[in-house]
């Protein structure tokens, strides 16, 4: 028994080997460090900020004391209502670094849950639809699909409703118009909705869970992404829609922030899916998963003990690059003003203030601007290390 | 793959309708409508006055029904007017603003293919040396640097401060364009130096700016890719039998490493189009992108609409470009 002699202290672990691999990166390294300070200084702002971050002076020297440039009193300066940059600074890292950690945290959360789900059940049709008058070959079903099946024939006469409606409004327009062409639309849409609303009374649709979800990850990236960013930042935010209306009741002034994570989640669990489809595809198909089915595992088992675990690694290099992504875009989407409203302090709208000031006072563009800047890369520095470390072939 | 092109154009078809109907529905949905601006002018309009113009502009209606009447239009190319200009949508968006933004988009892609594909070669070239490593650098600088931030840097050097500094230093514009003055040079009053000249001049900062990010990780994905085929076995065969390091690089390793970076072109081209938003905002730059940001704030829908419809088509358009390209630089792959 030779193995039995060697030293405990050079047994390895996955995760001893990790931080060695790890430590390697110098700017790896230095980022970490640099990220720890820049979430000391978020958690602790309200005691080391040297001034409220939303005070503004009163009183006769109001004049003297706005765009005041660095000074010992104060070290970088005031903007254009007299504020302090440097305590408006520390109190915008909270906001960036909440926004960016949460962000990545539940997309990958979400991407996870459901490529797992596309990936596991890719190739097992589910059965999405079928027809009233349609018999079941197979005797039994259970009850939750009996539930589904009725609901799914009011969605698909629903759709087709929804479609006659359409269909009216457009032939009633042609109409007024004159057109010609009218009448004939009329007839084809209807003769294409008795087809569609006879052939759903025995019709069947069986629809892949990994079809839909793949489907949906297409439809979502085929949508400009920063336009309909503002579109939805526009239309939630605004008091005068219920979800806005709703958040500023429950959130008060951090509502934008809430906002923008949630839009910022909606568009970023597509790749985190994607990656975690494409692996458990190809861990499915390995040994120890049919072993594990072999012994009679429940899905969930498997997937929850058996695949997830092994799928982890590229996310968690993916989750650090997703900090950084998210920080980046939430301080565009404030600075165009769609983001997290003022007087909530973030460095994307801090830096959109400065630019309207940048030939006067040029020191408000600087720190908020070089703060992003070091914070992102901080954490695509970190994501490299990590990717080094945890699974060296990976190209991402 | 004629067979291949017409199946995914048909596969485009309900993706397109579903995009474009999620867009209608959210622009729908926003608070305020064109009455609004109406009520503002006209004070003393009455109640009953206001539900005839609902009525007539089909403001009553159901959002799905607006949007069939809306794709029946525009199908037949009709994009609706645009409140803020009084002009149609369609002329607003791709006679005034699509071929500024195809200019400053084009030009950034061009300036970011011609610098990260040699500087990508070099630096996995001489992989571990000095000047790989500060390439990999630079390239997470470019990477990292928020677009606007950057933008607002160089206006700051190269418009304010640096002409102040230095007497002599040329100062560049803060924003804007020129007109487009092809009349005018056509007939001579112009000449065409002049023109260029002027035009560079205003694009230099912005194409910079727009072209930073794509630069940084197209660079860094040349150098993966090229390393990855440098170490393949035919790699080492053409070196064996004695071949030149040059051709084995430029002939053999090259042509392979470039096909990534085809597809990772083509999908960026309808990216940088949109993303254009910030760049176009910092240098007021009278684009796409700022276009469907200055509708949104003067709620001017139909420009939103059209512009915003434009670009899934796009998207979905370079998709499958994409696709078609890399077949044909890859002729191992085939689609049926």
């Amino acid at each position: 028994m030779r193995q039995a002699m060697v030293p405990l202290s050079e047994q390895r672990t996955f995760w001893k080997a990790f931080w060695r691999r790890f430590r390697r990166h110098r700017l790896a390294m230095a980022s970490l460090a640099v990220i720890a300070f820049m979430l000391l200084v978020a958690l602790l702002a309200p005691w080391i900020a040297p001034y409220d971050p939303f005070a503004q002076p009163r009183g006769e020297d109001f004049g003297e004391r706005i765009f005041s440039p660095p000074s010992r009193e104060h070290p970088l300066g005031t903007d254009d209502l007299g504020r302090d940059v440097l305590s408006r600074l520390m109190y915008g890292a909270r906001i960036s670094l909440l926004v960016g950690f949460s962000v990545a945290t539940s997309s990958v959360l979400v991407g996870l849950l459901l490529g797992a789900l596309a990936g596991y059940y890719a190739g097992r049709p589910l059965r999405f639809y079928l027809g009233p008058l349609r018999r079941e070959k197979e005797g039994f079903y259970p009850w939750s699909f009996a539930l589904w099946r009725v609901f799914s024939w009011f969605l698909y006469y629903g759709v087709l409703f929804l479609l006659f409606q359409m269909f009216l409004g457009v032939t009633e327009m042609g109409r007024e118009a004159g057109s010609l062409g009218a009448q004939v639309f009329f007839w084809i849409s209807m003769a294409f909705l008795l087809f569609a609303a006879l052939w759903g009374l025995r019709g069947e649709i069986r629809l892949d869970l990994d079809t839909a979800i793949s489907r949906l990850i297409d439809f979502m990236l085929a949508i400009p992404t920063l336009p309909l960013l503002l579109v939805l930042s526009a239309l939630l935010r605004d008091p005068r829609v219920p979800v806005g209306q709703w958040a500023q009741d429950v959130l008060g002034d951090a509502a934008s922030v809430f906002i923008i994570i949630a839009i910022l989640v909606l568009f970023g669990w597509l790749t985190p899916a994607r990656i975690v489809r494409g692996t458990i595809l190809s861990l499915r198909e390995q040994d120890y998963v049919t072993a594990a089915q072999a012994l009679g595992a429940s899905d969930s088992r498997i997937l929850f003990r058996h695949l997830i675990p092994n799928a982890l690694a590229p996310l968690i290099v993916l989750a650090t690059l997703q900090v950084g992504y998210a920080i980046l875009v939430e301080s565009g989407l404030s600075f165009l003003g769609f983001g997290i409203q003022p007087p909530v302090a973030t460095w994307g709208n801090m830096l959109a203030n400065a630019q309207e000031y940048i030939f006067t006072a040029p020191w408000l563009a600087l720190p908020p601007g070089f703060m992003i800047f070091i914070t992102v890369l901080a954490f695509n520095f970190v994501g490299d290390g990590l990717r080094d470390a945890l699974d060296p072939r990976s190209r991402l | 793959m004629f067979a291949y092109v017409v199946r995914r154009l048909f596969q485009m078809v309900p993706l397109l309708l579903a995009a474009s109907f999620v867009i209608f529905a959210l622009l729908a949905l926003q608070p305020g409508d064109p009455l609004d601006e109406v009520r503002m002018q006209n004070p003393r309009i009455t109640a009953e006055q206001l539900a005839a113009l609902r009525k007539a502009y089909g403001l009553d209606d159901p959002i799905h029904i607006r949007y069939a009447k809306w794709l029946t239009r525009a199908l037949q190319g009709d994009l609706g007017y645009s409140r803020t200009y009084g002009i149609p949508a369609a002329e607003y968006i791709f006679e005034q603003r699509l071929p500024r933004t195809l200019l400053l988009s084009g030009l950034a892609l061009l300036l970011a293919l011609l610098v990260s594909i040699p500087v990508g070669v070099f630096s996995a070239v001489r992989q571990y040396t000095l000047a790989d490593y500060t390439i990999t650098f630079l390239a997470f600088i470019g990477l990292s640097i928020p677009n606007f931030f950057l933008g607002i840097l160089l206006l700051y050097l190269f418009a304010v401060r640096l002409p102040e500094l230095i007497p002599g230093f040329p100062q560049f514009p803060t924003g804007g364009v020129p007109p487009f003055l092809f009349e005018e040079v056509r007939q001579g009053l112009v000449s065409l130096g002049t023109f260029l000249g002027l035009w560079a001049w205003h694009l230099i900062l912005p194409v910079v700016v727009l072209s930073t990010s794509s630069m940084a990780e197209w660079t860094r994905f040349m150098r993966a890719s090229l390393l990855e085929v440098l170490s393949q076995d035919y790699i080492r065969t053409a070196r064996a039998k004695g071949l030149a390091e040059r051709v084995v690089l430029y002939k053999h390793a090259l042509r392979n490493a470039l096909i990534p970076i085809v597809t990772l072109v083509g999908l960026a081209i309808p990216g940088v189009m949109s993303g254009a938003v910030l760049t176009e905002t910092v240098f007021s730059y009278p684009g796409m992108g700022r276009a469907i940001f200055d509708a949104l704030v003067e709620k001017d829908y139909s420009v939103a609409m059209a512009a915003l419809a434009f670009l899934a088509l796009m998207v979905a358009l370079f998709n499958l470009l994409a696709d078609l390209a890399y077949a044909l630089v890859d002729p191992r792959i085939r689609y049926s």
